[in-house]
């Protein structure tokens, strides 16, 4: 894992003393709220409908125990009690009291983290693929390359005032689960036919008000070339993107707009003016961050595990826990764990203090000290051996994060929602949590198999509902919470945009509508066609169709009622 | 910047009778206009039957967001109770002056006795 030297540790330590001033400057009066916002906002401090909102920076979604233990002290000492995964890695609590704050800081530059670029007009948080290191089909660990672009992004003075905020994701890996196309940077770590390792460079994804695929603006950047290359795609968009109107602002409507093509050479005469050698990180400096990285002494193991089949054969919840919820590990004899925090009737991406400092001990014994936060709102415990399984299934049980539904129906992801946002136009926490209660059934779920569903409570997107296989969108129409339901989102190398399915429906009609497309799809499936294969084989129409019968239906129902 | 908020009440229509809400400074949390200042009890806010009233508030919460004591006032259009208590038009500011719908151990609805 990536450890502060001096200089970062200086960095962050200057700028929570900066904040403490502006907060007592505030607190003192010396400050109005229009000077304050913005300073506050660069430190990752909203205001939300009940309270202020602090959300902290996981950089590419890597925590180890201690600062596990410190987000749980926080949590007790400083909010209600608990912490909340978002889609973009990081955490946020809900409850902090503004004269806090700058405390909170500090204790979280203890153990090395903090609220930078969590927010503003500034490059985000890097994000990346959760199996980062463990996964067979990569070809190098994203990592260093996240860490790479955090410390050229932190403290780049051309960048920090960009037109709009700037998200970059990145995945060393055949099978995307960073999202890359719909960031408005995603790398992807590729070999070229000569066998040389450099990134596929896709530019101007973003979901939001106008969700975009992005387009691929270089098929192979050769890897040391990486930082003159980003900095000549963000002087064209710092220089050529829309300032006039928030709307426009983001990267993804001056590609649409500049055309991929013209784009595409803007940028590589840019690069071209650009002094490549003085920008590009040295080698030493790219070796350094690497070696951080550097695979855990894992223990020479034969491939299947006794004890775990043991075990299985005995015990068949740990036995579908295992089934459901792990994924193969490069190593032999190790897996990698993914923990839902997706109990039914949970608020997806919840963790209580306690269900912290029981996760820490289990990541700091059986799992180097690591592990990581998906964009799922779920962790992940990296380096788990096989033989350990069921001691650390005991333990996540304990804890109350055991749940095995990984992947499937009822692990939503969703957005905040009217429940803590001040932009919601409606809940979505509440529609995930009757969602999976109506899917509660463990044979149901395991039979209708991989369904990303993501909920967004308005059109912000921060739930991703357009890549969710079924999406939902809250709206308010008439002073009513309406839901928009789209079929066909997909984040990964297949990404595509939702298509809606008809008008929007209540609240309480939503689980009622879930259950009519999925019937649509076990009608329509052949053979193991997961649901977007399926969609992607039929297109949407079946599934209007399906929409359409479940309204009329609904239409029926309640004149009979009146 | 990025807004990082939808103020104002979002209700159409008849905007009377109305209290004054707020975020407090310091907590963050939603505060209601009195008559002495400002209460984080969603029943004892002050209520305005009149235009005048109302707009008599509206000018207070301004002033006393420029007195860095609230943040983003603004009017909430109500329904009145049998027992004559406020209830936001708007399912929005319903949520602020209960608290999440998902923790009704948190926020208002676990301090203060429900708006009946
Ligand atoms: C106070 C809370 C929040 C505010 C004010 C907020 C604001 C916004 C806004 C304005 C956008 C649209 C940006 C654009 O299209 O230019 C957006 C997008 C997004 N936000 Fe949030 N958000 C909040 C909470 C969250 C949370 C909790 C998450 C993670 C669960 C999140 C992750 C995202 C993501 C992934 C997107 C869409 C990707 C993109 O930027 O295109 N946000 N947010
Ligand atoms: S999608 Fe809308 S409601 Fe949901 S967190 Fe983002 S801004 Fe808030």
């Amino acid at each position: 894992m990536y450890r502060y030297d001096e200089f970062d540790e200086r960095f962050v330590r200057e700028r929570v003393a900066q904040f403490r001033g502006q907060v007592e400057r505030r607190l003192d009066g010396s400050l109005s709220e229009d000077e304050f916002k913005p300073l506050r906002l660069k430190n990752g401090l909203y205001l939300q409908l009940h309270a202020y909102m602090l959300r902290i920076a996981v950089p590419y979604g890597t925590l180890n125990s201690a600062q596990l233990r410190m987000l749980a002290h926080i949590a007790e000492t400083y909010d209600k009690g608990y912490g909340h995964f978002t889609t973009r890695q990081n955490l946020q609590f809900n409850w902090p009291k503004l004269k806090d704050v700058p405390t909170i800081l500090e204790l979280l530059a203890d153990v090395e983290m903090h609220c930078i670029q969590t927010s503003g007009n500034c490059i985000r948080n890097v994000t990346s693929d959760q199996f980062a290191g463990v996964a067979r089909d990569e070809v190098e660990d994203p990592r260093p390359t996240a860490e790479l672009i955090r410390q050229w992004s932190s403290l780049h003075p051309e960048f920090v005032w960009l037109p709009r905020k700037f998200k970059i994701a990145v995945t060393g890996a055949e099978h995307d689960r960073a999202a890359i196309m719909v960031h408005d940077i995603g790398l992807k770590l590729k070999r070229n036919d000569q066998g040389a390792v450099g990134y596929e460079v896709i530019v101007g994804g973003g979901l939001g008000r106008t969700p975009m695929i992005g387009k691929v603006v270089r098929e192979f950047l050769p890897k040391d070339e990486l930082l003159a290359y980003l900095e000549a795609v963000m002087r064209v968009y710092n220089s050529e993107g829309r300032r006039d109107n928030k709307f426009k602002a983001r990267v993804k409507i001056l590609v649409h707009e500049t055309g991929e093509e013209e784009f595409r050479a803007r940028v590589e005469e840019e690069y071209a003016k650009l002094d490549g050698p003085t920008i590009n990180a040295p080698e030493e400096e790219v070796e350094r961050i690497a070696a951080y990285f550097a695979a855990p002494t894992y223990e020479a193991l034969p491939d299947v595990s006794q004890v775990l089949d043991q075990a299985r054969a005995i015990d068949p919840e740990l036995d579908r826990f295992v089934e459901q919820n792990s994924f193969e590990h490069k190593q032999p004899g190790y897996i990698a764990l993914t923990i839902a925090l997706k109990e039914i009737g949970a608020v997806p991406g919840d963790m209580s203090a306690d269900q912290m400092r029981a996760f820490a001990d289990i990541a700091e014994k059986y799992s180097f000290d690591e592990f990581r936060v998906t964009h799922s709102q779920n962790l992940v415990l990296p380096h788990v051996k096989k033989d350990d399984l069921p001691a650390v299934h005991a333990a996540l049980k304990a804890a109350g994060l055991a749940s095995a539904n990984a992947g499937l129906i009822t692990d939503i992801i969703a957005c905040p929602g009217l429940d803590y946002c001040a932009l919601a136009t409606a809940k979505s926490i509440p529609i995930a949590q009757a969602i999976a209660k109506t899917f509660a059934d463990q044979e149901r779920q395991k039979a209708i198999g991989e369904l990303p569903i993501k909920i967004s409570g308005c059109i912000n997107a921060c739930g991703h509902h357009h890549v969710g296989a079924i999406g939902i969108l809250g709206l308010e129409k008439g002073g009513r919470e309406n839901y928009q339901i789209t079929v066909g989102g997909d984040a990964t190398e297949h990404a595509a945009l939702g298509e809606r399915l008809g008008p929007g429906i209540d609240a309480e009609d939503v689980p009622a509508a879930i259950e009519a497309i999925v019937e649509t799809y076990l009608a329509e499936k052949q053979g193991s066609e997961s649901f977007i294969e399926t969609v992607r084989r039929t297109g949407p129409e079946p599934f209007k169709t399906g929409f359409t019968a479940f309204i009329e239906s609904r239409a029926v129902e309640s004149e009979a009622a009146e | 910047m990025a807004k990082d908020h939808r103020a104002g009440s979002k209700v159409r229509g008849e905007k009377l009778p109305a209290i004054l809400m707020a975020s407090h400074l310091l907590e963050g949390d939603t505060v209601f206009k009195t008559d002495a200042g400002w209460t984080r009890d969603p029943s004892a806010a002050k209520i305005a039957h009149d235009a005048e009233t109302a707009a008599a508030m509206e000018a207070e919460g301004k002033a006393a967001a420029a007195a860095n004591l609230v943040i983003d006032p603004y009017l909430v259009p109500v329904d009145l109770t049998d027992g004559g208590l406020p209830v936001a038009k708007h399912f929005r500011d319903v949520m602020r002056q209960k608290g999440p719908s998902i923790h009704p151990d948190m926020g208002k609805q676990a301090e203060f006795p429900p708006l009946r």
